[in-house]
């Protein structure tokens, strides 16, 4: 009951703050709504938050369809057939010099003919590798024409089982034979067996919704200010120290772990408070957080969870409640910066997205965008509440462990 | 409980590493007193009312408040103490009836009693009518107050204060001394620490000098002040100071003690130096004083002379000032 005490004292001293409101609701708001329109907001053609891609198709076979359909089941990139005077490769190049598009991908006459016959030949593919979205997509690229030639490879095999048996009525025969082989390769890439341990990318298995350009500016703006508000309640606990208050309460009744339970309370609520505030807020901008509304709260219970224990940190850290500001202020830049709350991680490279996964708002993020972006279900959530949990523990024990009363 | 002593404190030691800053004392206050622990700064007063509040442990002996251990029965001690802190330990953002709300909740009180007692608090300190008003926008005195009414809450038998005083204006001072006296009136035990030794002499029944971490003498005023007996204190202020001045001066017959350049001047100049003496009777004395400066041509450019009192004690014991201003 103590605990409770404490903590409603913490949130009164809270909202007598202006500055509160301020950091938890109404910047967010209003960078939401910034971001949210720079990534398209409620308009028409680019609430697609894939990269485009040209194809230039001059061989127009079975394969090379399978090939558009493969970059397009990628998640990440959107193919954008170019045909007529579009087709020609220059004009392509300059879209992509203009970042119009991530890359094009050229396939060259009679690449499916040679690929069935067991030739590996190159695609050509044009694309910016200083800029991140060239990065990923010629890394989606890639694995697209490797799942393609893997599938050609089964498929080439599977004929040369049948003609040991029996004949191919004729060449089309053949051919139909070959490219109905292909797409099951693929299709049986996609649907894994039971047995396969290994299991395919995120992207593979999602089923991206519509959504607005607000699908990650909410979210993202969601996690970063969640940190940002820390230093309000950092305040009150360095001010409850450096006025003996703290000192005070333990000539009461309220036992140290209490105490620590109590702010550490306090921070938890607040967020909480902040995120169905925000998420209220995103849900009106046409970002579908009710479609799953218990993955939402476990995702925005785990990450209030250990924001709250870093508040609780950077309470302990600091020593005055000027160093509360640059306590929260850093962590918010790196763990915003690093962890995808303003690049999406998808879009970075390989390195850097194993970088940011270390930080928890790259988890919080998944958490989100997982459910408001991927269109996958509760499960898809799981592992990152987990890790985020397991964040919190730690920072929890952190703080407790350095929590000083005077 | 009649009889049973409010505080015992028994053969008392506080070390903080290296620096032993309470070396075994030992006292008792009888219920219904007030009891002053009079020390300079550092003397390990703030160290022993820590000791008494729970807040520190005792590195050997124990203390026992209305009976009970400071080591064994933590929970019995804080409820029978209120403990006034130095510094203004208070929420100055929320209101003071927010604040005494809280505070009455921490000591576990509830509901309509919480609501009862802090009216009677508030009518106590006096802020009934401020009761809505933010901490923050009160003045210096009040905030002292409010202060004070949250040791009070859980109606403790016994008030702990470490120097309220400090850093006050007069007015709020008297006042701050004049509801010592009130709650004194009322039955609450008071410990005080102070190093004014003004207020200890006007509130104490019974004071505690304590210097580098010792009692050096305890008791009433009277018996305190029957240490330096009928001795007078005369501050003389010298233009120069010659070295002989100490060892002649002891000798002159009815000087007890020659003291060089006890700070009780702040007015003294550059180049004037002050010399604090304890003797029989002035008026015996100060003659000698004078004439022996104009043999050896040094001005005496004021002379003051005091009835004996506790600084003149700790002076006597010490051989230093009481405060070091
Ligand atoms: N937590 C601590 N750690 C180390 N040393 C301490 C600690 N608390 C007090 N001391 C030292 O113990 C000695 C006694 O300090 P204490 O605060 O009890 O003195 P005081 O009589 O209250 O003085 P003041 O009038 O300045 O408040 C001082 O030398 C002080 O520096
Ligand atoms: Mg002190």
């Amino acid at each position: 009951m103590r605990i409770l005490d404490l903590t409603i004292k913490d949130l009164r001293q809270l909202v007598r703050d202006w500055k509160t409101a301020l950091f938890l609701v109404i910047m967010p708001i209003l960078f939401t709504l910034l971001f949210g329109f720079a990534f398209g907001g409620f308009g028409g053609g680019a609430q697609d938050p894939r990269l485009p891609v040209g194809f230039i198709d001059q061989d127009r076979s079975s394969s090379s369809a399978s090939l558009l359909r493969l970059l397009d089941q990628s998640g990440t990139l959107r193919p954008v057939l170019l045909e007529g005077q579009e087709a020609d490769p220059e004009r392509a190049e300059r879209k992509v010099q203009a970042g119009d598009l991530a890359a094009v991908v050229i396939v060259p006459a009679s690449y499916g003919d040679r690929l069935l016959a067991g030739e590996m030949i190159p695609l050509r593919v044009l694309l910016d590798e200083s800029e991140p979205a060239g990065l990923t997509a010629r890394r989606e690229i890639q694995t697209a024409a490797l799942r393609l030639a893997g599938a050609a490879e089964i498929a080439r095999l599977s004929a040369q089982a049948y003609e040991a048996q029996a004949r191919f009525a004729d060449g089309l025969a053949r051919r139909q034979f070959l490219a109905e082989a292909v797409d099951r390769a693929i299709q049986a890439w996609q649907e894994p067996p039971l047995t396969m341990l290994k299991t395919e990318s995120k992207a593979m298995e999602a089923n991206p919704i519509m959504q607005s350009g607000f699908s990650h500016a909410s979210p993202s703006m969601m996690v970063q200010f969640s940190i940002a508000g820390l230093i309000g309640a950092a305040t009150i606990l360095v001010s409850e120290r450096k006025s003996r208050a703290l000192r005070r309460l333990l000539t009461t009744a309220i036992s140290r772990p209490q105490i620590i339970l109590g702010h550490y309370l306090a921070m938890f609520l607040m967020i909480i408070i902040q995120f169905v505030i925000l998420i209220a807020f995103g849900q009106l901008l046409g970002v579908p957080y009710l479609r799953q509304p218990l993955a939402v709260a476990l995702v925005m219970a785990a990450t209030a969870a250990w924001t709250a224990a870093l508040g609780l940190l950077i309470g302990v850290l600091a020593k005055t409640e000027e160093q509360t500001i640059i306590y929260s202020l850093i962590p918010m830049f790196v763990l915003s910066g690093v962890g995808g709350a303003w690049v999406p991680l998808e879009f970075t490279s390989q390195t850097f997205q194993t970088i940011g996964h270390l930080l928890p708002t790259a988890w919080a993020m998944d958490g989100f965008e997982n459910l408001v972006i991927r269109g996958l279900g509760i499960e898809s959530v799981l592992q990152p509440v987990a890790i985020m949990s397991a964040y919190a523990v730690g920072l929890f024990a952190l703080a407790a462990w350095r929590f000083r009363f005077e | 409980m009649n009889g049973q002593p409010a505080i015992q404190v028994r053969d008392l030691h506080k070390r903080f590493g290296d620096l032993h800053a309470v070396k075994g004392i030992s006292f008792t206050v009888p219920a219904g007193q007030i009891f002053s622990l009079l020390g300079p700064n550092g003397a390990g007063k703030s160290t022993t009312i820590s000791i008494l509040s729970c807040l520190l442990q005792p590195t050997s002996g124990d203390a026992l408040v209305m009976g009970h251990s400071v080591q064994r029965e933590p929970m019995a001690v804080k409820a029978a103490i209120g403990v006034v802190p130095q510094e203004i330990a208070l929420y100055e953002d929320l209101s003071a009836r927010e604040n005494l709300d809280f505070w009455g909740k921490m000591v576990g009180l509830r509901g309509a009693a919480l609501r009862q007692r802090v009216d009677e608090v508030l009518e106590i300190i006096g802020l009934a009518d401020r009761q809505k008003g933010r901490v923050a926008k009160f003045s210096g005195g009040m905030k002292r107050r409010l202060n004070i009414g949250i040791a009070l809450l859980h109606r403790p038998q016994v008030i702990i204060m470490d120097e309220p005083t400090v850093g006050i204006d007069p007015q709020t001072r008297r006042n701050i001394l004049d509801s010592v006296k009130e709650l004194n009136r009322q039955g609450m035990t008071v410990l005080y620490t102070t190093h004014y030794m003004e207020e200890a002499q006007e509130l104490s029944d019974q004071i505690a000098i304590m210097d580098q971490g010792r009692i050096i003498a305890q008791g009433t005023h009277q018996d305190l002040v029957q240490i330096v007996g009928e001795l007078d204190r005369v501050d003389l202020t010298l233009n120069a100071l010659p070295d002989w001045v100490t060892d002649r001066w002891q000798q002159i017959p009815g000087v007890q003690k020659v003291i060089v350049g006890a700070p009780s001047h702040p007015q003294a100049t550059d180049g004037e130096r002050t010399v604090t003496l304890l003797v029989d009777d002035s008026n015996l004395v100060l003659p000698r004083l004078f004439e022996s400066a104009t043999q050896a041509g040094v001005r005496i450019t004021s002379v003051t002379i005091q009835e004996p009192n506790l600084e003149a004690v700790f002076l006597h014991l010490t051989g230093r000032a009481l405060r070091d201003e």
